[in-house]
């Protein structure tokens, strides 16, 4: 596979996952969306990594960051839905709309 | 103790005294004047001993401050003939006006800040006379313009004096911008800022090869330019008379030896250059001996002692020019000097006599019987003589050496010794309506008087029976200048000799006697008029009603300006103010009241949809993506 | 290279089951499949030690506790669903980009691809990176990881209504 099949790969991924943030109005769906576009830039570092770059271990290791900060950006998202949740027994986002000027 | 140190003494202690004074004691008067006095003895001694131990060759000390390029920037003193002698004066004179405020200030609240001021001062104009660099030259220059402004202004609740100090402010400013233009041109011209080195360029006979002629006299016109606004030429007199409004020692400081005075300096230091430029001092001889006859005419007609001072300032200013003008360094210097004398001593009583009887107005003075303050009057006649030109004061010397020095044929010069002759006589003839308003008073004559005693000043408290005081501190001063007014015409050899000069014109008796006769008959004149027993006071010109109005309203000059300068200017500025407030604030306030609704509103829209925003960023950014693909 | 094909098939196809799923437990399988197939990825680009940290992280954490995080919430079923003018705007945003962004892709060229390092398989180069040039990155982000734990904690565990630090303290001492 070429590096611009990839990378085209995982911009598809990424456009899905943005559709996902963008439509939602689930809190969770809206994170199913995040986690997926998250992915999309792992699959990119590593076929740029695969293809492009002389020192392999550089790309896998930020993946693994990657990795690492989704796990925590997961934690707190999904504590917050929870908090959300018992506040006012629903995660849908229209109801959090409060900034009224 | 070198020259050097001396003359950083000199130039240093009023700094000092003005600084310690306005900081540390302003109100506490007494410690405040002690210091100034002090430093004005000090400058006093220092000046009279370079004086007295005066090199023969011109002596320049100076430090560098900063260096530009090629151009060294120096802070200094140059010390010669013209220097010495100025500096001398001014420290003189402003220890006498020191002496003399201690008493006529001594009612005044804020005396302190006078004193302060006073020192600053003399700062100030014994830098610039010292100053051995057109950068100094211009700085002091200025600075002496801000003492004055201050000094004039000092009663600042009184809406006159600070429109007379504004006045007198804008404009000498006029004029400073001539002079700055003139110094940079001759910076360029010359390349140096050095004013011995200048003074060496244009010393040699004829025009110096390095500069077209019409440059030298662009330089030298728009010095003159400088000096019409600081010593009150026509046609930027008019500031003078009104700075009349301030403390009288003030009047007599600024118009007798010091900041009227820096311009006449100014030529006087720069005279070489004004001999290369033969049109210009044509030019000045014009305007100074024009000045001369219209003060004089002006101060024939008024009734308030101060102005009739004021206008015969302006008039003897005109007086130095014709002399320095006419080509003769020692006359126009001489005169400065001699005037220094008799003018500071005739305000001194001026200022005593409203002191001691509360108005300005002559008449009403000498029918309060202020002829009776014996030392003053002694002191007026002296110095209203020595005005007039009357053997053997001083003022009669350096008068003669002016009208000697006219001795140009064709026709300008025929003129010009015609109006100088008039300006003489009228001279005489003012100076002695004074003297004889003052000392013979008469009840019964047709003098009017404008302002009755005891009008203005709250400080006296002489009921119109008794002697009016003499104060010892007011009458030490008089007395010194009395004797400098008649001593100093006497001096004329030694100046000659400091300014490097021989002796050239000694007038012989021939050459006296219409001078003298003029002087005479401006007299006899005012005997008839104002002093004979039975006289109607009431001067010639009051048989031609127009003609007096026209002198007592200083030829309409000050009137021409209001309308045709600053009412423009003022209707100017109020059409700017008006578009700034309305137009330009109104705008300005739609515009804010309008983008503060406007926030609102979208502000209201703005209710947190995350998802919108996101959608729009992302959006937003794949235009612009896509732009930057298809290029 | 069918295999990559394949991989990239079954990875947008649960991807879109991620999205698209009106029920959001059938989202969450959908999005472990497309992270399964990501992982496989992974594997393909000769990063099987990456590959196994997605699927344990990944499949094995995160997802499982977005299904708690469902089974704790209403589950999804009170949710309405999504307009049909919101799934197009999101759609055409997320069209658009896909557009411009793969313009400037399918216009860049790419260099020659680098001789294929050996020690491709090697985890050791990876562990001695991690703890030698990429230390104090590390050590950040295990702060961030145990902020996020601690932080997680508080706001979950905390009460109904209380809001201030001191009950927060309380609901997970």
């Amino acid at each position: 596979m070429t590096i611009q099949a990839w990378m085209m790969f995982a911009l598809v991924l990424f456009c899905i996952g943005l559709y996902g943030v963008l439509a939602r109005r689930n809190l969770i769906g809206i994170l199913i969306g995040i986690e997926l576009m998250l992915n999309a830039a792992s699959v990119n570092v590593l076929a740029v990594n695969y293809h492009v770059a002389n020192d392999p271990a550089v790309g896998r290791i930020i993946v693994l960051f990657i990795i690492g900060l989704a796990a925590a950006e997961a934690a707190i998202a999904l504590s917050i839905i929870l908090a959300v949740y018992r506040q006012r027994t629903s995660i849908d986002v229209a109801n959090l709309e409060e900034l009224k000027g | 103790m070198n020259h050097s140190l001396i003359a950083l003494v000199c130039v240093a202690s009023p700094l000092i005294a003005f600084v310690v004074a306005l900081v540390g004691f302003r109100r506490r008067h007494g410690i405040a004047a002690g210091i100034v006095l002090t430093s004005g003895v000090a400058s006093l001694v220092a000046a009279a001993a370079l004086l007295l131990t005066a090199h023969p060759e011109a002596q320049a000390f100076t430090s560098r401050w900063f260096v530009i390029g090629d151009v060294s920037i120096e802070f200094g003193v140059l010390l010669d003939g013209r220097t010495l002698i100025m500096g001398a004066v001014v420290a003189l004179v402003t220890l006498c006006i020191q002496i003399y405020s201690l008493s006529y200030m001594a009612d005044d609240p804020g005396r302190g800040r006078f004193f302060a001021f006073l020192a600053l001062f003399e700062w100030s104009m014994l830098s610039f006379v010292f100053s051995a660099n057109l950068l100094q030259t211009f700085i002091f220059w200025e600075l002496i313009g801000l003492s004055s402004f201050l000094l004039i202004g000092f009663w600042y609740e009184k809406p006159s004096a600070v429109a007379a100090a504004k006045k007198a402010f804008i404009m000498t400013r006029i004029g400073d911008v001539g002079l700055f233009i003139g110094l940079i041109l001759l910076f360029r011209a010359t390349g140096t800022l050095d004013v011995m080195e200048i003074g060496r360029i244009f010393e040699p006979q004829g025009q110096p090869s390095s500069i077209p002629p019409g440059q030298i006299e662009l330089i030298a016109l728009m010095l003159f330019i400088g000096v019409i606004g600081k010593s009150a030429q026509f046609p930027l007199h008019t500031w003078l008379p009104d700075a009349m409004e301030g403390p009288t020692p003030v009047s007599a400081l600024l118009h007798s030896a010091t900041m009227v005075a820096a311009g006449i300096f100014l030529v006087a230091r720069f005279h070489e250059l004004f001999l290369d430029a033969p049109t210009t001092m044509r030019v000045m001889l014009g305007i100074a001996t024009f000045t001369a006859l219209l003060a004089a005419t002006m101060a024939m007609v008024a009734k308030d002692m101060k102005r009739v001072l004021a206008y015969s300032s302006i008039s003897q200013l005109g007086f130095m020019l014709i002399g320095l003008s006419a080509g003769s360094l020692f006359a126009g210097y001489f005169h400065l000097t001699t005037h220094a004398f008799f003018k500071a001593l005739l305000f001194l009583c001026a200022g005593a006599y409203i002191h001691g009887c509360g108005t300005n107005d002559m008449i009403a003075m000498g029918r309060a019987g202020v002829a009776r303050m014996r030392i003053t009057t002694i002191g007026l006649v002296v110095g209203g003589a020595a005005l007039a030109g009357i053997p053997p004061l001083a003022g009669f010397f350096s008068k003669e050496q002016i009208i000697g020095t006219l001795d140009g044929s064709g026709l300008f010069y025929t003129i010009i010794r015609i109006g100088v002759y008039a300006a003489a006589f009228l001279t005489a003839y003012y100076s002695f309506r004074m003297i004889f308003l003052i000392t013979r008073p008469n009840a019964d004559s047709l003098a009017v008087e404008d302002e009755p005693a005891h009008a203005q000043h709250a400080g006296s408290d002489h009921s119109a029976g008794h002697d009016p005081a003499e104060p010892w501190v007011m009458c030490g001063p008089i007395i010194l200048l009395t004797l400098g007014a008649i001593g100093v015409g006497f001096l004329g050899g030694r100046i000659a000799a400091l300014l490097g000069i021989e002796h050239a014109h000694a007038p012989t008796l021939a050459e006296m006697a219409p001078a003298v006769g003029i002087a005479l008959l401006g007299v006899a004149l005012a005997w008839f008029e104002f002093g004979r027993t039975g006289a109607r006071q009431a001067g010639f010109v009051a048989s031609f009603p127009p003609v007096q109005t026209l002198f007592e309203k200083r030829w309409y000059i000050d009137e021409f300006y209001q309308r045709v300068f600053v009412r423009p200017v003022v209707w100017f500025a109020k059409l700017c103010y008006g578009t700034e407030t309305r137009a330009l604030d109104g705008a300005a306030d739609k515009l804010a009241r309008g983008v503060v609704r406007a926030g609102g509103e979208t502000a209201r829209r703005h209710i947190g949809r995350l998802q919108l925003y996101i959608g729009a960023a992302v959006a937003s950014v794949a235009v612009l993506v896509f732009y930057l693909a298809m290029e | 290279m069918i295999a990559a094909g394949l991989v990239m098939v079954l990875t947008i196809a649960g991807a879109i089951i991620g999205v698209g799923a009106r029920r959001i437990v059938h989202a969450i399988f959908g999005l472990g499949i497309s992270l399964a197939g990501v992982a496989l990825a992974f594997g393909l680009l000769r990063s099987p030690f990456v590959a196994a940290m997605e699927v344990l992280i990944y499949i094995g954490g995160i997802t499982v506790a977005m299904v708690f995080a469902v089974m704790l919430s209403s589950g999804g079923r009170n949710e309405p669903g999504e307009g049909l003018l919101r799934r197009t705007l999101a759609a055409g945003a997320a069209l658009l980009f896909l557009v411009s962004v793969g313009l400037v892709i399918s216009g860049t060229e790419f260099g020659p691809m680098p001789e294929a390092v050996d020690e491709a398989w090697s985890v050791q180069q990876i562990g001695r990176d991690l703890l030698n040039r990429f230390n104090v990155v590390f050590e950040l982000l295990s702060v961030v990881l145990l902020l996020a734990i601690v932080g997680a904690i508080t706001i979950a565990g905390r009460g109904d209504e209380s809001l201030d630090p001191a009950a927060a303290d309380e609901g997970w001492a």
